[in-house]
């Protein structure tokens, strides 16, 4: 077993866990957007970061995917973490200005505006890659992926083109954090040939 | 060891997730002394490292069997679980995901009490199931025949080589194996190909001379029994005017598509204007034409637009050849300009030294040839142009041979809508389904080029290679969740086969000479309508039987009180719909308690039946969107058992409302959500379950029996399980609608008087005259029916004073 410290409190895990895991296991909230149980962690949105302090030198570490080891002293909610928090929720507030997930989110952290341009209004997608790997770790298949790279980057199916690989299980839709899967699935999946038109109640 | 149920339940706090929502402390007590449960915990995340390690320690300690956790979507999380408890002894089916979190906590606004009273319900209801479990031989699958090639496609070559360069003997089914003659008739199917000849020639004579490859003799398929691992194939063979039998392990299909000339409606006429086919042969056996050559690209204008671009590759390496050799020859490619030419550049580069001219013309206008002059719209200036020509080459149009569609038929590979053989369209997870269907290669499975076709079949020689390797290396398994058929039972009436989507159906002899049926592990995609529609119930899906699904629905629907109803959603329709739903917090009625099915289509009437007869005030079956079942004609086929429930609620006086289908796509949990309100409208407008007294439990009590036990009925259900629009069936199937009017309901009438007698002698346990069950069941005419359980043996009659009683027997 390893012991630690987060927040000035002793924590006991196994050894393979996360601080993040270890945290989740003591109750203690960190944030997080691009972490699922059901994949590997991949710390790709950031907001899990918490201050791994040793004596007056300190780091911030992903939680998601920083191993626990023995006698780390962690902090969840030093001004240095919450400042960071803060421009991360503005950074994404300015990507994702669609998301209604991300907005209750960073309101609960206290940022409600972001000093960032906005380009696109409706945009969810925060380009996590939760999607993809869920397809890839838990479904078997590689139906979507991030296509092009730097700024061009986006999720899809390869070449943008309905692909005959995706068999339509919608585990991508479920397990976005941000709500961005749902009006690109129809872009992967072939879309049915018979539409369900919403009717009145 | 594994089949006592040792049950350990997990409730998951998901943080603050399900915590504040649901009162998991009450949810706990309620489970606790269940049978079969061993331990029930509340953990604040079960899916995490310390949470299963807690988990593993608990099957250690307690010598847990089953595992039911209540959190969030199975759909993502079962597989973790799966894996991660694998070394613990817990095989796929052993563990069960209620969704706790997206089916009960997110979706109403109910107390944390009463969500912890519904979520007990639901994991009361995959306790019962879990009870119920059986679990299943992890089957082996060993290859011991050699694989065969058949079909004759160019493809067979590529195949064979493959499996000669590996090693592995291999028998090849080809009309004709030297390689001059070959490449003389190649261009039929594969014009413009000339550069891959030498290639191809040099593949040919590797798997002529290879100690590997076996030729059989020349003959037609004409028969395909058995399984993989032990198919047995027949031949008729010309030479020796009989039909050769051959044990083969694995099966590969290597048929090529046949490209036939144009309609003259395009001026072709065989001389001057030429098919793609002739004018290579033209080329190739006799001299160069000399003069103004025009390639007319016109698929788009014969309805092939998909196929234009392998046009105009065999057009493009054709044009070379010609000017390549002939100085006096001009050739002209005249093509659709809504078609995208895919030339490099350094080919492009090539075409304009040698002076090839490309002409794209108005899409609006068809080109029109006329003696010596063919004219067409131009794309810029809207003029009409002409260009002379002494021979016109047009593109043939590409279909699948008949020949080739009755040996894909012979080998059980589906025919997809279009006009080529096609992909598979089951759509499962890879693993799901060991192997797809049989392995096909060549341009009738899509037109394609020569190398496209070789390297199809390169690909189905390394797929097979390797299923040979690992069935040698003992490590060849079929998937967990596959049919399984009771050879007892089966009487080799075949509706399962002609139902079967997947072709996982194959006939075996029996000891009495019929055909019995069986499943191919490998193939098989689990869908389930075949198990549903067997009238003897000789097939059950392993892992996910219809013993679980009934056990799971009963215990369900005894739980509920008032308008609460129980439903089935699909695992690729209704479930993720509701997980969705839940996902996004939307609200909606909570009477609706759903259990997630892999498909509607595995719903046997029975499962129905049966949740009626627990008490249930309605049954709602989500499936796919119409025309989008995952597993085909599930959704369809579950529409038929439906109608026959609505049929016997008529004959019993019970509301037809009580039971529906309905769809539901994945993305839209808002119209989902209309679904379920509008059904539990209908069910509270129903003032709740059907009225308990002995009148309608023994109604109820016969229409389970008919729906499970009435072979006549359930044999008649399955062969008018097609749908009215379809206008051609396998086999015995008939047309749906037609008979649903005729021969079926009264067939019904007639049976499920014998059930209710049936079920009368069993309840009263005493004999009784003609008049009384007249009576007693308030129906005029039984005499058949009495005559026939006679017959059967379940009842006996004897006579007092002159009048016949009757007796259940034993």
């Amino acid at each position: 077993m390893i012991k630690f410290n987060i927040n000035d409190t002793e924590v006991e895990v196994e050894p393979g866990c996360t601080v993040l895991e270890a945290a989740r296991q003591y109750e203690i909230e960190i944030p997080t957007l691009c972490y699922h149980e059901a994949v590997a962690p991949s710390g790709a949105c950031r907001l899990c970061m918490v201050e791994l302090k040793e004596g007056n030198w300190s780091k911030l570490v992903a939680s998601c995917i920083y191993p626990a080891a023995e006698g780390i002293n962690i902090y969840t909610e030093t001004e240095r973490v919450q400042n960071v928090r803060k421009w991360l929720f503005e950074m994404l507030l300015s990507k994702c200005p669609g998301s209604n997930e991300i907005k209750e989110m960073a309101n609960k952290y206290g940022v409600s505006s972001t000093q960032f341009p906005i380009e696109d209004t409706d945009e969810k997608c925060m380009l996590c890659g939760l999607c993809t790997r869920i397809c890839e770790e838990v479904v078997g298949l590689s139906a979507i992926s991030i296509v092009d790279r730097g700024v061009h980057k986006k999720i899809g199916a390869p070449f943008l083109v309905p692909s005959d690989i995706c068999v339509a299980c919608g585990c991508c839709v479920t397990i976005c954090p941000t709500g961005a899967m749902s009006s690109r699935i129809d872009s992967v999946r072939n879309a049915p040939s018979v539409t369900l038109t919403p009717v009145a109640l | 060891m594994n089949n006592i149920p040792k049950i350990g339940v997990f409730l998951c706090q998901c943080g603050e997730k399900i915590k504040p929502l649901v009162d998991l402390p009450l949810l706990k007590s309620n489970l606790e002394h269940e049978p079969g449960v061993m331990c029930c915990e509340v953990l604040p995340y079960p899916c995490m490292h310390p949470g299963m390690n807690y988990i593993i320690n608990k099957i250690k300690e307690k010598k847990l069997t089953r595992l039911v956790v209540a959190g969030c979507e199975s759909r993502l999380m079962l597989k973790k679980f799966e894996t991660m408890l694998e070394p613990e002894g817990l095989q796929k089916g052993q563990i069960d995901i209620v969704n706790l979190r997206g089916h009960v906590a997110n979706v109403s606004d109910l107390t944390p009490e009463l969500k912890a009273e519904k979520g007990s319900k639901l994991v009361r209801a995959a306790v019962a199931e879990m009870m119920a479990f059986m679990p299943s031989l992890h089957k082996k699958i060993s290859i011991n025949n050699p694989p065969v090639i058949v079909g004759g496609g160019i493809a067979s070559f590529t195949a064979a080589n493959e499996f000669a360069r590996r090693g592995v003997s291999c028998l090849l089914s080809v009309p004709e194996n030297d390689s001059d003659t070959i490449l003389k008739n190649i261009h039929k199917q594969f014009p413009g190909e000339r550069d891959n000849y030498t290639r191809l020639k040099t593949i040919i004579e590797k798997v002529t001379n290879s100690p590997h490859v076996k030729f059989l003799p020349k003959g037609e398929l004409c028969d395909l029994t058995g399984i993989t691992g032990d198919y047995t194939l027949s031949f008729t063979v010309p030479e020796k005017k009989a039909v050769v039998k051959y044990s083969a392990g694995a099966i590969i299909a290597c048929l090529d598509g046949e490209l036939t000339p144009p309609c003259p409606e395009f001026g072709y006429d065989g001389k001057t204007v030429l098919c793609q086919t002739e004018f290579e042969k033209l080329v190739w056996g006799y001299e160069i034409p000399k003069g103004d050559i025009v390639f007319w690209i016109n698929d788009y204008e014969s309805g092939q637009p998909e196929f234009a671009q392998l046009s105009v590759d065999s057009a493009w390496a054709m044009s070379k050849y010609i000017l390549e050799r002939s100085r006096s020859s001009r050739v002209v490619i005249l093509y659709n300009e809504q078609m995208p030419i895919s030339l490099s550049a350094a080919e492009r580069a090539v075409g304009r030294k040698l002076g090839l001219t490309w002409i794209p013309y108005n899409k609006a206008l068809q080109p029109v040839i006329q003696n010596k002059y063919i004219s067409f719209g131009n794309v810029t200036d809207h003029l009409e142009y002409e260009i002379p020509w002494d021979k016109i080459i047009l593109s043939p149009i590409r279909k699948i041979s008949e020949k080739a569609l009755n040996i894909a038929k012979i080998l059980r590979i589906t025919h997809s809508k279009n006009e080529f053989l096609g992909i598979h369209h089951v759509k499962v997870r890879p693993e799901m389904v060991g192997r797809e269907s049989t392995y096909l290669a060549g341009s009738a499975r899509y037109a394609c080029n020569l190398n496209d076709a070789l390297s199809q079949g390169r690909k189905a020689g390394k797929k097979n290679a390797e299923m040979l390797q690992k069935s040698m290396e003992n490590k060849l398994y079929a998937p967990h969740s596959v049919y399984v058929v009771d050879t007892d039972k089966c009487v080799g009436c075949g509706q399962c086969q002609d139902l079967c989507d997947c072709s996982a159906i194959g006939t075996v002899e029996g000891s009495g000479g019929g055909l019995l049926r069986i499943v191919d592990p490998m193939v098989c995609t689990s869908g389930g309508t075949c198990a549903a529609a067997c009238p003897y119930q000789a097939l059950t899906l392993q892992n996910n039987t219809n013993e679980q699904r009934e056990a799971r629905i009963a215990s369900l629907v005894k739980q509920l009180s008032g308008d609460e109803f129980a439903a089935f959603a699909c695992l690729w329709g209704g479930l993720p719909a509701a997980d969705n739903a839940g996902s996004q917090n939307m609200k909606y009625n909570p009477n609706i308690h759903i259990l997630g099915i892999p498909c509607i289509g595995q719903v046997d009437t029975s499962v129905m039946a049966r949740a009626f007869l627990e008490g249930a005030p309605g049954l709602l079956l989500i499936g796919c969107p119409p025309e989008t079942c995952h597993h085909s004609f599930g959704v369809d086929h579950a529409w038929s058992r439906v109608n026959l429930m609505k049929k016997l609620f008529s004959l019993c006086g019970f509301d037809r409302q009580r039971i529906a289908i309905a769809h539901a796509d994945l993305n839209k949990p808002k119209e989902f959500i209309h679904t379920v309100e509008n059904f539990a409208e209908t069910i509270a407008s129903l003032g709740g379950a059907i009225e308990k007294n002995p009148e309608n439990t023994s109604l109820l009590r016969s229409i389970y029996r008919l729906v499970k036990y009435n072979s006549r009925i359930r044999l008649l259900l399955s062969s008018g399980l097609r749908r009215p629009w379809e206008s051609t069936y396998r086999g015995d199937q008939r047309h749906a609608l037609e008979y649903d009017r005729s021969d079926f309901t009264e067939a019904l009438k007639e049976e499920f008087v014998k059930a209710r007698l049936e079920e009368t002698f069993i309840a009263e346990k005493r004999p009784f005259s003609i008049t009384e069950l007249t009576d007693v069941l308030s129906e005029d005419s039984m005499r058949e029916q009495l005559d026939e359980l006679v017959a059967d043996g379940v009842i006996s009659h004897t006579y007092k004073e002159g009048v016949p009683f009757y007796t259940l027997c034993n």
